[in-house]
């Protein structure tokens, strides 16, 4: 046992002195720590936009995000077996003369850590919550508890269902079933009540905050532990409260107690977890595991550099749902969608521009880990003979292909749901698609800039805000602009100038110094 | 055809390579041995263009991060780097048309046979082992016929089949005219092929014979190897 807690010990300190030794890793963690500090303020802070949001919808909107959560997480544990150990733990603590129980223990309190992420991450939307809901004083503290309660409960489900089912094909093949089948369900339920009500957020209401909903064991459970942010504390929450507390106590008193050979079990799910934070690390999650299609008829075009612009099509061809759409095209056109849904109805003719700031903002996000990352990480780009130019110039077309079919797809189907002229439509293609080419440009950028800060978390970050600052004029002269003319045209052409500008000269830019560059690979 | 002059690399604070001077010739093989964290692989990536570094270096004449040097050489990676979702014979038709090679299709089949590949050529590159990964990465460096190749640790990971072809590989390359430095620290592995020897410890190049100038001295590379990597030791024995 003390070993164990030596290690746990261990790891903290030299975490810490880590930090202290590297001023600036210290300061950027003084930063997130402020930029934490000034969220929770600021989400305390009155604010005087209308609130208005139907406190309902939130309650459904809660139970919805769980519902997708741990149907993901525990799918996947049906397979691999979710687990908090990594691959140093198997390799140096399963093999010792510890107790498993014990060890269990220690990764029990490693994922309590962990949960310090989910809640930074949870935190970023408590702003845009409050702006659209009228909170409760208690509002944030029992969202974050939420957040604890699945991030504790869902590896622990994971392992009980792991062993359970890793014992028999049968199993693994019945759960799976129950799994689709409950999916296809709700996926149903939810469709019929959209056609009866001919109503998005009724509907929501009508599935997600049903009573069975609300008691559904776990999800509904942890649902309404958040759901209670924007109300009184009810019933629900309270038996949503005690009912996670017995389960992740149970569960792990259950692990704990049984005669535990779990290492098999974990080991599985480890080496995927491994290779998840390995992509993590360098920078690429947003392409890590995706499914590769098989029997894709395009060949490789063009010599040269023009053979990085093919073989980037040919590697979206494969691993896209349909053309150019993939999985960060579905969420960031229905997340943006959903977001214009949810907002109040006083923003009118404003709804395109809402858009736009939403999916630009998503698209900020998952560009910092996306393909041009992985490309990076490759020596190729740097050992083809070609001009630096001509390099980045092809290894970013395919990007900003991809980004204009996206912005196409997601604002012609939100020109029709909002009713948008055909001008506006087009002026936020142009600007979705200047806007990614910003981000993509910025990252080059930073690489040479910030090249020698090793963390790429701290790289990743460093890239946000720049990305962020960058903005600030386009924006300040549109909302100038606007003022002046009251035309979201006007507002919307004005920012994706100005990213278009920025993106040609940051170009310019990064092209000499591609040479410059240093690859990790 | 490779020449190094007082290359020096800092990372951080760290002193990876410290006024590193050689050179391999055309149709000579140089081997760079040194105990882990010598600073071989970071020598090699300075060659390759992959990291800004301090000193001179030239391939074929060139300065090595011009275009004409990038066509002259080949660089296979100590990890392979493959993409995840294309086919091993989609890897070597990327390099072929990044490099404008001609006529390559036959050299890689070739290629991919002598490494027992040719049933693998539609897996894409997530489906592959550790050890076919390697031998991808091979082939994609020496499907572009350089005039100097560089292997950073080629050996690990593949099988004894693969090992004796890639040797063999090494004399054929060496008999072309090509210029051949390969990094390891398993000193075996390529006793039999070697013409120059370049010792790194600490940053430092500690001993550059050729295979004639060490035969001379009368020492196994073994018992030079500890000696100048380990002064100490040998000292407190002796
Ligand atoms: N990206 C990096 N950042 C900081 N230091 C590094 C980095 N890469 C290498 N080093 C340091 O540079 C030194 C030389 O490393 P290098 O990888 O060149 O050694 P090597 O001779 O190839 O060793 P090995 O035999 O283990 O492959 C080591 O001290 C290492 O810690
Ligand atoms: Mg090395």
């Amino acid at each position: 046992m003390s070993s164990v807690f030596y290690l746990l010990r261990k790891s903290l300190k030299n975490l810490i002195k880590g930090a202290a030794k590297k001023p600036l890793v210290l300061i950027g963690y003084i930063f997130i720590l402020v930029f934490i500090v000034f969220i929770i303020v600021a989400s305390f802070m009155p604010s005087g936009m209308v609130r208005n949001g139907n406190p309902q919808l939130f309650k459904s909107i809660m139970i919805l995000v769980f519902t997708v959560l741990y149907y993901t997480s525990l799918k996947l544990g049906i397979d691999k077996g979710s687990t908090f150990f990594r691959m140093s733990d198997v390799n140096l603590l399963f093999t010792a003369p510890i107790k498993p129980n014990h060890v269990l223990l220690y990764g029990f309190i490693k994922q309590i850590g962990g949960t310090f992420f989910m809640m930074f991450l949870a935190m970023c939307q408590i702003p845009n919550l409050r702006n659209n809901f009228k909170m409760e004083a208690h509002g944030v503290g029992v969202i974050l508890l939420a957040v604890v309660a699945y991030t504790l409960a869902y590896p622990l489900l994971g392992m009980v269902i792991y062993s359970w089912s890793s014992k028999e094909k049968s199993r693994k093949k019945l759960l799976k079933r129950i799994f689709d089948i409950g999916a296809v369900v709700v996926a149903l339920l939810f469709l019929l009540s959209v056609v009866q009500t001919r109503d998005f957020v009724s509907a929501m209401d009508r599935v997600f905050n049903h009573p069975v909903a609300r008691y559904f064991p776990v999800i509904g459970w942890t649902g309404s532990i958040g759901a209670a942010a924007v109300g009184p504390l009810t019933t629900e929450f309270y038996v949503g409260a005690i009912g996670m507390l017995l389960l992740i106590l149970g569960s792990a008193i259950t692990l704990y107690r049984a005669n535990l050979d779990f290492y098999e079990d974990v080991l599985e799910g480890v080496e995927f977890v491994e290779a998840a934070y390995k992509a993590k690390r360098e920078g690429r999650n947003m392409t890590f595991n995706l499914k590769v299609k098989e029997n894709v008829k395009q060949g490789l075009k063009g010599e040269g550099a023009r053979a990085i612009f093919s073989k980037n099509l040919l590697e979206l061809r494969k691993t896209s749902l349909f053309l150019f759409l993939d999985r960060m095209s579905l969420i960031t056109i229905i997340a943006s969608l959903v977001f214009r849904f949810v907002m109040p109805d006083e923003i009118g003719e404003m709804g395109l521009f809402v858009v736009l700031c939403f999916s630009v903002y998503l698209l900020m996000l998952f560009q910092i880990q996306g393909r041009l990352v992985n490309e990076m990480e490759k020596p190729y780009i740097f050992l083809i003979p070609a001009s630096p130019f001509q390099k980045l110039f092809y290894v970013t077309l395919s990007e900003h292909l991809k980004n204009l079919a996206d912005g196409c797809v997601l604002f012609i189907s939100a020109g029709i749901l909002f009713k948008g002229d055909v001008a506006t439509v087009l002026a936020c293609i142009f600007s979705y698609t200047s806007f990614g080419a910003v981000f993509v440009y910025n990252d080059v950028l930073n690489r040479r800039l910030f090249g020698w800060v090793h963390s790429k978390n701290m790289l990743v970050f460093i890239k946000i805000i720049a990305s962020l600052l960058l903005l600030v004029p386009g924006i300040v002269a549109g909302v100038f602009v606007y003022a002046m003319t009251e035309l979201q045209l006007l507002l919307i052409l004005t920012m994706g100038g100005w990213s278009f500008i920025l993106a040609l000269t940051f170009f310019m830019f990064s092209a000499g110094i591609l040479n410059n560059l240093e690859s990790a690979g | 055809m490779l020449k190094v002059k007082n290359l020096s690399k800092k990372y951080e604070k760290v002193l990876a390579v410290n006024k590193a001077s050689f050179e391999v010739n055309a149709g000579e093989i140089g081997v760079l041995l040194g105990p882990n964290g010598a600073g071989k692989s970071t020598t090699i990536k300075s060659i390759a263009g992959l990291l800004r570094f301090e000193g001179k270096i030239e391939i074929a004449g060139k300065e090595n991060k011009s275009i004409e040097a990038k066509k002259a050489f080949g660089y296979i990676p100590e990890t392979p780097a493959l993409y995840e979702s294309l086919t091993v014979w989609e890897h070597l038709e990327f390099v072929a048309r990044a490099y404008g090679l001609k006529d390559w299709e036959d050299q890689a089949n070739a290629l991919l046979t002598r490494f027992d590949m040719d049933d693998k050529k539609k897996k894409v590159g997530k489906e592959l082992s550790k050890g076919m990964q390697q031998k991808v990465s091979i082939c994609c460096g020496l499907i572009t016929d350089p005039k100097m190749i560089m292997f950073d640790e080629p050996m690990i990971g593949l099988d004894p089949k693969a090992i004796k072809e890639l040797k063999e590989i090494f004399v054929e390359l060496k008999n072309r005219g090509c210029a051949v430095l390969i990094s390891t620290h398993i000193i075996d592995s390529i006793d039999e092929v070697w013409d120059k020897v370049l010792i790194m410890n600490k940053g430092e190049i500690v001993y550059n014979r050729t295979r004639d100038e060490m035969t001379a001295s009368g020492e196994s590379l073994e018992k030079i190897f500890f000696s100048v990597t380990e002064p100490e030791k040998e000292e407190e024995s002796a």
